[in-house]
This record gives C-alpha cells, structure tokens and sequence, in this order.
C-alpha cells in the first residue's frame, strides 16, 4: 500500500520523459547533440546581473559553461569577479565559498600572492584530518586540488592519504551509494561526491595508494551502475531516492553528481573500469533528451556532464541523429544521418550502414537491407541517395549500426548497436473518380449522379427523401500506384441548424466508398428536413495533399417526427459572442393625456357663460333699480355696508379657497364670518323690517 | 521587552495575510503542483514569468504527502496550478473535492493535461463544464493545420490560431504567431454557459489515436473541439483548461513555427504571448471591474431622493474601474446599459459615459408607481459581472400635484364666478330696492 504513491511518480516521471523524447511506436526520435540553441539559451540563463553573478557558484558555473561552449560574445565579468575570489580566498572562509572562489580562479586566472594559497593549504590540510563529513571532505580535497593546479610551488600533497581514503570509503555502503556522515541514509549523489573526491585523494597522494583499496572502489562503481534506472529506449539515469536532512537532488543533478565522480575516478587509476558502453551511451541519451534546460543549475550539470562524457577514459559515446524523420518522396528528399559526439564535434571515421527498414504495418517485410550510407565530406553527413521503389508512403522503421573503421574503435567509442529510428515517408496521394449519387432504395436505380473533381473547386446540388440512399465513392492511389488508407477519411453532414453527422468512409482496396441509407438515419437525424451542407476530410500523416473540401448541399426531406417520440434535440453550444453583447434599449410608453377641447372654445364658452350675468345688469339697469331703500341713519348704514361687505368677503374667500387656501382654513374663516354676517345681518334685516313694518302700518 | 515583541507580532499579523480581497483582486500565492520538478525546469520561461509580475510560487510534487490548501480554515494560497497531468491521487488532504471548494470560494486554477491524463485530472475539468476526449489513448491531430516540423511526423503537434476574439482574455495585441499545441482535446459542456472556447481546432482536426486505424467516428472532431478553455465562475474565480501541457513549455515558448500549407515561418511561436495574456486574464490582471459610486437623484438636485414621483426626471450615475495588476483604472466601453426595473425592465439605457469611467444617463420615471430597482447587469466576454441594484420605490401624484386651471374648465369658472357676482348685486337690490 505505501508502495503505491511511489510507484505512480515513478510512473508519472517515466511517461514525462518518454513524452521529452517524443516516443513513436517502438523506436524513438533522437535527440541531436549540443546546439547553437544551448549557447543562447546558457547566455540567456547565466545574465550578470549589474556585471558580475549572484555568488561565486554561479559565477563559476557560468564561466565553465561558456568555456564548454566555446560562447564567444561571453560577458566579460573578470573585473567584478576577481576581487569576490579575493575577498573569499582567506583561510576563515567556508570551505564551500573557498572551493568555488579557487575554481573561478582556476577559469579567470586572478592575480592571487602565493602566500595566500599556502595559508589556505595548511588549513585545509587540518580540515582533511579532522573533517568527519562527506561535504566537507569533498570541499576541502577539492580545493586542494585546485591549489595544486593554481600554484604549482605550494605543498598540497596528502602525508597521510591512506588514512583520508580509508575515512571516505568507511562511509560508502554496500550496494555502492554513500552516506554523507555516519548516520545510516545513504545517497547516490553523495557516492558522485564521494568518488570525486577519492579521486582527488589519490592525485593528491604522497605514496602510492593501496592498489587492492582502489580496485574495491571500483567494485563500487559497478554496484552503483546496477542501481541505475532505465528507460525503454535506452536511456539510462540515476535518481534520488528522498532523503532525511539534506537538499532534495533532481535526478538530472544525480546522475550529473555520478558521472563526475566516475569520470573523475576513472581519470586518475590505472586499469579500465568494466562499465558496459550502452549505459554510458544511455547516459549521454539522458541528458541530450532533457533538451535545454530552463533551469541554471540544471543547463550546467547537463554540459558539464556531456563534456566530461565527451572526454571520458571509459567510452566515448557516439550520437546517431537525423536532422529530419519526415521525408517527402514528392520533393526527393534525401535521408541524411548524422554522427557526433555529445557536444558536436565530429565523430571518428565511421560507416553508417542501415541494416533493414520495415513498415510500421507490416514488421516482418523489410523494404530496405543491408545498405551502406555515403559519406558526404562537406555537410558532414550520411547520405542514403535515393529510396528504393519499395519505398511507399507510409511510416517505416529505419534500423541503423555505426561501424567504425578504426577497429580498435569499439573499446574507446561508444555506438548503441542497432539504432531504431521512425521514419515517416511522405507523398502526394492521388485522389481520383469522385462519384456522388442519389439511388432509390428498392431498385438501386440511379436517380442522380454526379462526378467531382476533387482536386477543383467543383460542387453539387443534391435533393433526396427518406426513401433514398447517398452514396460517395473516391478512389486513393499512393505514388507509387498502391491503395491507401489514410488515418482520416470524414464525410460530413452539417444541418442548417448547426447539427452535425460524422461517417467514417471505409475502403475496399483504392475504392473508397459510403452509401448512406436515409431510412435508416431519419432518427439519427432528429427527422430534421432541409438542407445539409456535405464536407469530406482527407488526411494522413504521410499524404501531403491532406485536405478538407465542401462537396456542396444535398436538400433532405424526412418525414415529420411521430409526436409518440418526438425527438429530443441535444443542446448545442452557445455562441459567446452572441451570448454576451449589450440588449436593445427599452423606453417606457408614458400614458397619453385624456383630449381636451382647444383653448379658444373654452374661452368662447366662458364668454357665453358671463352672458347671463350680463343679461341680468342690463335688465336691472332697464328696471330703472334704484337703492333709495338704503338706510339714512348712521348705525343702519354701518351695518348695511358691514354686512354687504360679510358678503363679498366670504364670495373672495371663495376666490381664495379656489386659488390657494385648503378646506379647513376656508371653513374655520366662513365660521367667523358666518357669526359676523349673522351678527350685522340681523340687525339691518331687522331695521329694513321695522322700517317697512312702519310703513305698512303708516 | 516579551510585550514588545507581542506588539510588534501582532502589528505583523495583518502583514502577514495577503488575502485576496476585492478591494485588490490579486492573487499574490500560487501552489504548482508537478508531477516532477523537471517540469519547473522544463517551464521556467512561464513560471519566470509569473515570478516577474509578482507571483509567489510555491512548487510541491503531486504526491507530496504535506501538499495542503487550507490551514484553519484559511486558504494559504489565491491560485493553483496543476501543472501533473498523471497524478491519480494528490498527496495531502487535497482531492478533486477540496480543488473544487477551492475555486469555489474564489480562487483561480489552471489546468494543464496532456495525453496521459489522469481520470482525476479529467474529473476536476468535466467539474468544470470541459470533457476531455473519453478515449485515454486519444491526441488532436490535424493533417490539414499542423506544425511544420522536419522532426514531427504524425501530425499531433498542432499550429493552431483560432483564437477567441477578445481582447480581455487575450490581450489587445493580436497574437502575433500559431500557437504550438501537442495534447488531447474537449469539448464543452452545452448547458454549462460559463466556459469558453479560447483556442478551438481547425475544422479539420479529430481526436483519435494516432497509431490505431478509425472505425467509428471519433467522438471530437472539428471546430466544436476545444483546445484550451477557460471558465469565469459566477463569484469571478477563473479557471484555466489546456489539453495540453508542452503549451506551456519552453520548448514551445522558444520553437519556431510554420503552419502546413503557409508561406510564413515565425520565428517564434505564439505560445509564450498567448500563455501570458492567458495567465494575465486568470490571475485577474485584466477584466476584473468593480463598480463604485452609484448615484441617482431628481435633476437639479444632488441628494439622493428616498422616494421618486411618477413622471420626475432623474439621472443615474455609476463609476467602473478595470483592475490592471497594480491599480484601478478607469473602465471605458459604450454599451453599459442601466434597466429601471419591476417585474421587466421599463426603461433599459446605455449609459454615455466621459471616458474615465463615469457611466450617467438620464430618463423620465415610468407613470407607473411600485418598488422599482436600478439594475446594472453588466455581463461582457471575458470580464467579471457587475450585478449592481439599488431599490427605490416611485409614488403617484398627490393630489394636490395634479394640474389647476385647466382652460377647458373655464367655462365652469366663469359660470361660478358670475353667478357669485350676480348674488352679491341681486342681495343690495332685493334689500335697497325702492
């Protein structure tokens, strides 16, 4: 069970790989040596910043890499650098910042007094005694070494080598990993650490060291090959497996960590190492399969690696690349091969044979065996002239072996054996007699037929009902006159309303033929009539003349759908831009005035209305009124006009209660003045009734 | 001096949580989850590129068992990236079901699948309105629209510029190159209206294996086949969906590119613009608007009314501003439209606008009383909503609001008055009449 997670990011780590070296059936593509696209990518990576690098380590890193590469336009950071490395070369540095500051010395070449590298010398000599730490063993050996290529007058060698090489192989483990200090996890990229620096151990000897203690070493480094990891297509790398208390090293990192150690060992003791030519080659395959890195630390660890495999005592490994898999027979192409070292440089006077090529559909058939490639001095490559005949479009596998001429090539130079490359062959297909036709389902009579030129622009107008069939027939030949089945063969109908059927035309040698039976398809159809747009795609890998082409419209009638099972339309996908967009503005309809007459026959009845009034002065004024009956007395007459005046003062507080005054005002006013009116025409009625009383009486 | 440095931690506490907020729709903490760090350095171009513009990424391996999103109850990151096709099961307490609480609370996601991907990485995109092709052995391929390569021959390495037309999502600068797509294809949900087609395929891609002969029809073929999608969630989280994670490689960024049966070869493919735009839209830094300063009052008058009588005029003001990764800037288009609204719109207006983000208008209240709201919906591709509504309700005339003196009345008037005239005349005749 707690295997499980484990297994899957293996699983997961071996599928990503896989997908960066672009694997195809059983043979894979292979990664070409260093490029130009390196040396970019390193000066894009390794930037100065404000003229000089982040640390020493990088610094170091960088001026390596540009040294491997061969960069020309490298920035020039010596005057910002030499005085970091002088300021770190004292003895109280760490030993981590003193081992980088003596390897930039060791590229930059700073003006450094001879003093100083004895001062730090002797302490790191004192380190190496006492040191109990793998790091720290590694850094100080390390300097050391470097003092010793930097300052040739200073004592650097070990008094008591045997006693620091034993110290490091106490820390070694039994299936050839190391540990970093006494506690039990174990490392591989501690075992790279270590190697490198029991390597430097023995340059650094005083004595010799013990031969039979250098060659368990060396059963060390095959323990620790058997633990490598492998891929399908011979790739070979070591990983990391998580260890307690130190940085979490990357596979790329790991195996980077191994293959200093082992070259580095290799380097220094006599007598080969056994380790088999294919996994140093499955190491070179690793690290030109990450292709460029966008990480600094890992583009360094892979060109160094590469330049330490380039150089190696081992065996050198040899890359097979194509420069291209896809060849078109149309433009008679011409299959090149190319071999390198890993980091470009030409490869030793070799032959390159191709044992046999075969079609990925037919495996046992080959079409090619046994053909010697020429070598074309100028490009550099190996050319294969001219295909033969058999050679038809389609997807082969080419099956290539290095043959050296030097014979004693094989001990030194490393070829992978049969070499399996994918190949794609690329044609013009011819598409010919395109027949499009509309049969009555009883008979199989004719009812309409058509012929395309599917190579033109040519488009037809069908119409056809339920009772009827479509058929479409086209005939595939490839160059060289054989049937072809391309990976893609649609026929496409496409409803108005955007529905769409997809039919897969199937093949009876070139014949390509589908008949399509309406009666069969109304449900299919969602018994949609009208018009269908006809489109047929063509394509396959290896047909150049790939193509997608509308053939025109057939007018489909289909019976109405039975309402039983009315047929359920499956949604279609919305168009966002139609879906998102602004709405049309609404304004609101405000109702409409009731109609009123004009102003002039208002104003025409308001004349006629004043008439009567009118009327009515006129015919007093005719009456001869007089008003001799008013009261001649003072006190009468006071009351008679205060009480004509009560009168026009509630008729004006009419006039107001119309303009402005609300309801209680005008009837709180109207009580005061009614009490008034009351008051005063009380006493002038009665006087008027006295009066006239009297005058009856009289 | 320990209450010293209780002050200062607790003067640190708000510091310390950069939440998202509305108030600065960044997200500031990104979780990467891979399935092998060599992806950190296979994408770095990408990944450099999110670092520069202020992200902090957080690089886990999948399966890493102390992977987790939330601690306490609170998120400890504003977006995550799966950048691990393969995993099957996350490390930690992360499942689809936390992935999906985590967008659901509105936080952002991008999705990276390629063709060996996981039934877990495909559940959490059909979560999100994206199936991706059932057939788990299934790539794109286009015979009529891939990526020229001398090294590539089975076509499933795509060239693809079918691009969504818009310039929120992608940039107002038009992608300059095809975009290198090599991975499996979707198709989108119908009945899901959130998600969207940024990067469809040709009318002549499918999606089938490549190495096996077509019996059936494949189930995705065409331009209703979705290559790269993207959903805006209804609380504004945005998710991203790739069928393909080399898209984001710096392979692809640094590949040169030529479509199948074009002439022009681009020097370098549309892949790192069209990720960056598209990382740009996800992470909020463009299409992210916030409405503030909503105003309405009668004119003439500046405050607010708390109440409108039919017929008033009014006017309406609203203020956008589009977040651009650093500030608010004013938010300038010609189509926000205003709804006056009960039950359906009455008046529905686009507002004109000063282009600095001051959206107004002006209208005449219906004459139709009852609670009304102002409603603004604005839903555009690629930006968040704006759902803003503010209820006011509208009162009928009062009655001594209704119109005096109408002409046509006159007659009545005049009636009344001379009659009134002739009363007072015929009181001092009758009386004083001899």
């Amino acid at each position: 069970m707690l295997l499980l997670p484990r297994m899957s990011s293996n699983l997961a780590r071996l599928l990503l790989l896989l997908l960066f070296a672009f694997s195809i059936c059983d043979a894979v593509a292979l990664p070409g040596p260093i490029s130009d696209r390196h040396r970019s990518a390193a000066l894009e990576l390794f930037a100065p910043q404000h003229g000089s690098f982040a640390s020493l380590e990088e610094s170091y890193e960088a001026l390596r890499i540009f040294e491997i590469l061969a960069v020309r336009e490298k920035p020039d950071v010596r005057a910002t650098t030499c005085p970091k490395v002088l300021e770190n070369l004292v003895s109280s540095t760490p030993l981590k910042d003193l081992f980088y500051a003596l390897k930039v010395n060791g590229i930059l070449k700073c003006k450094v007094n001879g003093d100083i590298f004895k001062d730090i010398a002797s302490r790191l000599k004192a380190t190496v005694k006492d040191a109990k730490t793998l790091v720290d063993l590694y850094y100080s050996i390390g300097s050391l070494l470097l003092i010793k290529d930097q300052a040739s007058d200073v004592d650097v060698l070990l008094a008591d080598a045997d006693g620091t090489f034993h110290s490091i192989k106490a820390l070694s483990q039994s299936d050839g990993k190391w540990r970093y200090t006494d506690k039990p996890e174990s490392s591989t990229y501690a075992a790279g650490l270590a190697l490198e620096a029991l390597a430097g151990v023995i340059t650094l000897a005083s004595s010799e060291i013990d031969q039979s203690r250098v060659n368990l070493v060396k059963n060390d480094i095959l323990k620790l090959f058997d633990s490598i990891e492998k891929y399908d297509d011979g790739t070979f790398y070591f990983d990391e497996k998580l260890v307690g208390g130190h940085e979490h090293q990357g596979s790329i990192s790991t195996t980077s960590s191994v293959v200093r150690g082992v070259f580095a060992f290799a380097a220094v003791t006599s007598g080969k190492i056994n380790l088999p030519g294919d996994k140093i080659l499955g190491l070179a395959k690793f690290f030109l399969g990450i292709g460029i890195p966008g990480d600094a630390k890992d583009l360094f660890n892979q060109i160094e690696s590469l330049a330490l495999l380039e150089s190696n005592r081992i065996s050198i490994p040899l890359i097979l690349s194509l420069p291209a898999s896809v060849y078109s027979l149309s433009n008679k192409d011409k299959l090149k091969v190319r071999v390198n070292t890993v980091l470009g440089s030409a490869a030793p006077p070799l032959t390159v044979k191709l044992v046999r090529a075969f079609s990925t559909v037919a495996k046992d058939s080959a079409v090619i065996q046994n053909k010697d490639l020429k070598y074309d001095q100028n490009s550099g490559h190996h050319v294969l002239d001219v295909l033969p005949d058999e050679v038809d479009v389609g997807i082969y596998v080419f099956v290539f072996e290095m043959v050296l001429h030097d014979a004693d090539g094989e001990k030194v130079y490393a070829t992978g054996g049969q070499i399996h490359v994918p190949i794609y062959v690329t044609g013009i297909v011819k598409v010919s007699n395109a027949e499009i036709a509309v049969l009555d389902n009883d008979l199989g009579s004719i009812e309409t037929q058509k012929t395309l030129d599917l190579a033109g622009n040519d488009i037809v107008s069908l119409s056809a009902n339920h009772l009827q069939k479509f058929r479409f027939s086209f005939q595939l030949t490839t160059p060289r006159g054989h049937a072809f089945k391309p990976h893609q063969a649609f026929l496409k109908l496409k409803h108005e309303t955007k529905y769409e059927h997809i039919f897969v035309v199937g093949n009876a040698g070139k014949k390509f033929e589908i008949v399509l039976d309406f009666l069969g398809l109304v449900e299919k159809f969602y018994y949609l009539s009208g018009r269908y747009d006809i489109e047929l795609t063509v394509g396959d890998a290896v047909m150049e003349n790939s193509f997608l082409r509308p053939l025109g419209h057939l007018e489909l009638d289909l019976p109405e759908a039975p309402t039983s099972k009315a047929p359920r339309l499956p949604p279609l996908a919305v168009d966002p831009y139609t879906r998102y967009g602004p709405k049309a503005e609404i304004t609101h309809l405000f109702r409409t005035p009731e109609k009123r007459p004009p102003t002039q026959l208002s104003l025409i009845f308001l004349s006629l209305t004043l008439l009567p009034l009118i009327g009515f002065l006129v015919g007093l004024l005719r009456l001869g009124v007089n008003l001799r009956n008013f009261p001649s007395s003072a006190a009468p007459a006071t009351y008679a006009i205060l009480f004509h005046l009560g009168i026009a003062a509630v008729l004006v507080l009419y006039v107001l209660f119309w303009l402005k005054l609300d309801l209680f005002t005008t009837l709180k006013t109207t009580a005061l003045l009614g009490v008034f009116l009351l008051f005063v025409g009380h006493r002038i009625l009665s006087h008027l009734a006295t009066t006239s009383a009297k005058l009856k009486s009289a | 001096m320990s209450k010293k440095l209780i002050v200062l931690f607790l003067g640190l506490v708000p510091l310390l949580c950069t939440c998202f907020s509305p108030d600065t729709p960044s997200d500031r903490r990104v979780l990467v989850l891979l399935d092998d760090f060599a992806i950190k350095s296979s994408h770095s171009i990408f990944f450099n590129n999110l670092k520069s513009r202020g992200f902090d990424l957080d690089f886990k391996l999948a399966d890493d068992p102390t992977i987790s999103l939330q601690r306490y109850g609170q998120y400890l990151y504003d977006a995550l990236i799966l950048f691990s096709p393969t995993i099957e099961r996350f490390g930690g307490s992360i499942d689809a079901a936390a992935i999906l609480d985590f967008v659901d609370s509105g936080h952002d996601l991008i999705v990276a699948a390629n063709g060996n991907a996981s039934d877990l990485i495909r559940e959490i995109a059909t979560e999100c309105g994206v199936d991706f092709d059932e057939d788990s052995s299934a790539l794109v391929i286009d015979h009529s629209g891939y990526a020229v390569s001398a090294t590539e021959g089975d076509h499933t390495l795509i060239a693809s510029d079918d691009f969504i037309k818009s310039d929120v999502i992608l940039g107002s600068e038009k992608i300059k190159a095809p975009v290198l797509f090599q991975g499996i294809g979707h198709s989108l949900n119908p009945s899901n209206s959130l998600v969207l087609k940024v990067l469809s395929a040709s009318p002549s891609a499918y999606s089938a294996n490549p190495k096996s002969k077509l019996t059936s029809p494949p189930s995705l073929t065409g331009t209703s086949m979705s290559l790269v999608s993207v959903v805006q969630a209804r609380n504004n989280a945005r998710i991203l969906i790739s069928g393909s994670l080399s898209m984001f490689s710096n392979r692809f960024f640094r590949s040169d590119v030529q479509k199948a049966g074009s002439p022009t070869k681009h020097d370098k493919s549309g892949n790192e613009q069209f990720v960056t735009e598209l990382s740009k839209w996800v992470f909020h830094e463009r299409g992210h608007l916030k409405a503030v300063n909503v105003k309405h009052h009668k004119v003439g008058e500046v405050d607010e009314p708390a109440i409108y009588r039919i017929n008033d005029d009014l006017e309406y003001s609203v203020e956008i501003y589009e977040w651009s990764g650093k500030t608010w800037e004013p938010y300038v288009a010609n189509d926000v439209q205003v709804q006056f609204y009960m039950m359906s719109p009455y008046v529905l207006k686009t507002l004109s606008t000063d282009n600095k983000g001051y959206y107004f208008t002006a209208f005449k209240v219906p004459d139709v009383y009852g609670v009304f709201q102002f409603k603004v919906e604005y839903e555009r591709l690629g930006y968040t909503s704006l759902s803003l509504s503010k209820q006011i309700p509208v009162r009928p005339f009062r009655h001594n609001e209704y119109e005096r003196f109408i002409p046509a009345a006159y007659p009545y008037y005049g009636a009344a008055f001379s009659m009134m005239a002739g009363f007072f005349i015929f009181t001092a005749v009758h009386l004083y009449h001899k």
